[in-house]
């Protein structure tokens, strides 16, 4: 049934984040280094040792539901929806469910609003039992295929910090697998109490917005947002004029099988599932010309990354740009992989490197070329690294179409 | 479809430990359902659940490690370990690490670990968080746990899709068996019960209670009134066949065909285009036995009832049917469990019976089976659904050459 002749093309992308709303705004705020990393709202921060986070800002969702559309959404469900309703109108598809799928990654989004039942539970009221609903992951999903009449297969996958990247890669399977000649991928992550509690308990929280691969680097800053990929068989896309920002030409899904927190710290693994990703591309490493990076702003993370691609491009690793667009949007767990696919889409089709803003000076080992400011540059073919809590590693490779 | 083989078997179950206990626990219809004594359902309607028995982590996990690991983990290690254990594989020696994989379903989440976490949060406050329990919050805990246990390296992945959990992580794996990349995967379900869910579930009236007739998980029987939340795993290695019949393995049974549809709308269509997909593609004129995915609850059982009467229009009332989950409960990937059954089914030729299956449902007009059968058994269509609007039909079957 696998047939090699089905490919997967990118034909449609909507975003939403702390940077912009639109696919349009995101694009200008990687063009001009702009971040939005600031002072939480969503919840009290007092007693934690950060209170920053690329936090969406003046956003009310009354500008995009209405109110009884709202009582079954929470505020990650909320993020998909609106993503999902750019990305179909950009793909410009006409619907026709059955064979439309939806693969979404999810972190942690529905937290927030498991949060609030806890809470009130603790308090001994009683708190609406529906709050619990969107703590289960596949829940974006279903509101997302539902809204959508989309009738293909569905799945979720929840890999933590690699879930969207690895519903990509599943996604473009399952087109090429002849499940479905379209799928909805990316995914969505929404701020939560718990997490940030967690990434400060352990201690990898950065008290100012997160510096990846800069030696003043103290942790990761988190994120929130979504970002919808319209996947669809190449053939059908092209013979319909289709604008086709880029095919996953491979991938790869391994695992560190190392430490549930810590990358294992040679960065020989890493090394290997980026290896792994550019033979299943059919490609050479020298023709990787950007990585966009996991570059989560901890010492550990970029020190490992920087050694894994040092140990696979060897002295070319100095001559390849290397950028972490989490220095602009925070992490943004379940939806980091999407959105940065998203950004590496969107380097090769507006010729441009994103930077890692705020980027000042390497270390020991962080001394690759880590493009503090945007450049211009030809790109025809970009790797995305998500790496995940349990060593779940997953590298993307998308390459221009027609190659 | 290059034809995938199922190989080994783990179970940790509410009927015992290990594939005997388990299948010396399903024919003789013990029920493993019981009072929660675990934690307080003083305030809740629902009172029972589906707890694994018996399980001592010991056994599989040196003691050092158990503390550092959630129940779900543990779980997931033990039946991992069984089933390798049971296929005659060792990792480095029949097979590298690389080329094995591991894509589990996970239906809680991490829910015990994110409560007791946020718990902290708010009763201790921010100064005095326990690092030990925020990694272990994330979905893919078990499956990650399981591969640094184990040294698992290849494809990693973790997926959530409501009710269809574990037939959803088992379709990734064939899927990812069938791309070649990786030799071995270990997949199925894990589910640690936990108690924020199962209060939800209960104030959402979902959950069975007793209404006269005792609390009871009655699959297709006229007074069900919900499911009995379950816990466990149940874990098998898939291979290609061929590299199944190269080594001389024992294979349980062979993957024929499945097929997903989707859309809350109208199940028993969805239900019934899914099982004609999986028939299509299986080239079936006959199936022996339905691995039901009843679980009690009054709208799902009905909606698999109409499903398979659409679908197999006349056949339908000759085909027995039973559903396991009238012992071991709605676990969301209990699915693993169910599979793990069907594959004792075909090696042993008997077919456990549905309990508490009292009082025929005119909606459900199907051949229940009642009492242990005997029975030549070469071909099972499992049926997994979701009302949230996913829906999978697969047909397993005897191995090729196997009679």
């Amino acid at each position: 049934m696998q047939d090699k002749k089905r490919s997967a093309v990118i034909t449609g992308m909507g975003i939403i984040c702390a940077t912009g709303n639109k696919v349009g705004e995101f694009l200008s705020s990687l063009k001009e280094g702009r971040r939005g990393i600031r002072e939480i709202t969503l919840f009290d921060c007092a007693g934690y040792p950060s209170n920053i986070a690329a936090q969406i800002k003046g956003y009310d969702p009354l500008d995009f539901f209405d109110k009884r559309e709202l009582r079954r959404l929470s505020r990650v469900d909320q993020f998909v929806l609106i993503a999902a309703e750019e990305a179909l109108a950009d793909a410009d598809l006409s619907r026709n469910g059955e064979h439309v799928g939806v693969c979404l990654g999810a972190g942690a989004g529905g937290m927030l609003s498991a949060e609030i039942y806890h809470r009130q539970l603790l308090d001994g009221k009683r708190p609406r039992p529906s709050l619990l609903l969107p703590f289960v992951p596949s829940y974006a999903t279903d509101r997302l295929a539902e809204r959508y009449n989309l009738e293909g297969p569905r799945t979720t996958i929840t890999t933590a910090c690699s879930s969207s990247a690895s519903s990509i890669a599943y996604g473009a399977e399952l087109i090429r697998w002849g499940e479905a000649d379209v799928m909805v991928c990316g995914g969505g992550e929404a701020l939560s109490e718990l997490t940030f509690g967690g990434f400060c308990s352990l201690k990898i929280m950065d008290p100012f917005p997160c510096r990846p691969f800069d030696a003043r680097r103290q942790g990761l800053s988190l994120g929130e947002g979504a970002a919808v990929l319209i996947l669809e068989e190449k053939v059908r896309a092209q013979g319909r004029g289709a604008r086709i920002y880029g095919e996953l030409l491979g991938y790869s899904l391994g695992g560190e099988a190392f430490h549930i927190t810590a990358p294992e710290e040679t960065g020989r693994e890493e090394a290997r599932i980026m290896r792994e990703a550019i033979q299943d591309a059919g490609i050479k490493p020298h023709e990787v010309a950007y990585i966009n990076a996991h570059g989560t702003g901890t010492v550990l993370n970029d020190q490992v990354e920087t050694l894994a691609i040092k140990e696979v491009w060897g002295a070319d690793a100095y001559h390849l740009p290397v950028s972490s667009t989490k220095s602009m949007i925070g992490h943004c767990l379940g939806a980091a992989g999407g959105l940065e696919a998203a950004a590496s889409l969107l380097a090769m089709r507006h010729h441009f490197i994103p930077p890692t803003a705020g980027f000042e000076q390497g270390d020991e080992v962080c001394d690759l070329d880590y493009c503090p400011q945007a450049r211009e540059a030809e790109i025809e073919i970009a790797l995305s690294n998500s790496f995940a809590f349990g060593g779940n590693c997953t590298a993307l490779i998308f390459g221009k179409e027609g190659l | 479809m290059e034809a995938v083989a199922i190989t080994g078997l783990g179970v940790v179950s509410p009927l015992g430990i290990g594939k005997e206990e388990f299948w010396q626990g399903l024919i003789e219809g013990r029920n493993g359902i019981e009072e929660i004594t675990v934690f307080d359902t003083a305030p809740l309607r629902s009172k029972k659940g589906a707890l694994a028995k018996g399980f001592n982590p010991k056994a599989f996990i040196p003691p050092l490690k158990i503390r550092r690991l959630d129940r779900a983990s543990q779980f997931a290690i033990a039946a991992s370990k069984m089933a390798l254990e049971d296929a005659g594989l060792t990792i480095n020696k029949d097979v590298p690490p690389e080329r094995i994989g591991i894509i589990l379903g996970s239906g809680f989440c991490g829910a015990v670990n994110a409560e007791a976490f946020h718990r902290g949060q708010i009763v201790k406050g921010p100064g005095d968080l326990n690092p030990m329990l925020f990694p272990n919050t994330v979905p893919n805990a078990a499956a990650s746990n399981a591969s640094i246990e184990l040294g698992i390296k290849g494809p990693n992945s973790t997926v959530v899709q409501s009710f269809c959990t574990a037939e959803a992580a088992f379709l990734f794996a064939c899927q990812q068996l069938i791309a070649h990349k990786a030799d071995v995967i270990v997949t199925g379900g894990v589910d640690e019960l936990s108690a924020i869910l199962y209060r939800g579930w209960s104030e959402l009236r979902l959950t069975a209670w007793d209404a006269g007739d005792g609390e009871r998980s009655a699959p297709y029987d006229l007074k069900r009134n919900g499911f009995i939340p379950g816990e466990g795993a149940g874990i098998m290695i898939l291979e290609r066949e061929a590299d199944a019949l190269r080594r001389r393995a024992r294979i349980y049974g062979q993957v024929l065909a499945f097929a997903f549809a989707g859309g809350a709308a109208h199940p028993g269509e969805k239900v019934a285009r899914a099982i004609a997909g999986a028939l299509k593609r299986g080239g079936m004129k006959t199936i022996d036995f339905i691995d039901g995915a009843g679980n009690s609850s009054p709208l799902l059982d009905a909606a698999e009832s109409e499903g398979l009467r659409l679908a197999l229009v006349d056949r339908y009332l000759d085909i027995p049917l039973s559903s396991f989950k009238s012992m071991l409960g709605e676990g969301i990937a209990s699915g693993g469990m169910r599979i793990v059954a069907d594959l004792l089914i075909l090696e042993q030729g008997v077919i456990p019976q549905t309990i508490n299956y009292a009082y025929p449902d005119p909606c459900c007009r199907l051949r229940v089976v009642k009492e242990v059968l005997k029975a030549c058994v070469r071909t099972i269509l499992h049926t997994g659904i979701s009302l949230d609007g996913t829906y999978t039909a697969m047909l397993l079957g005897r191995a090729n050459g196997v009679s």
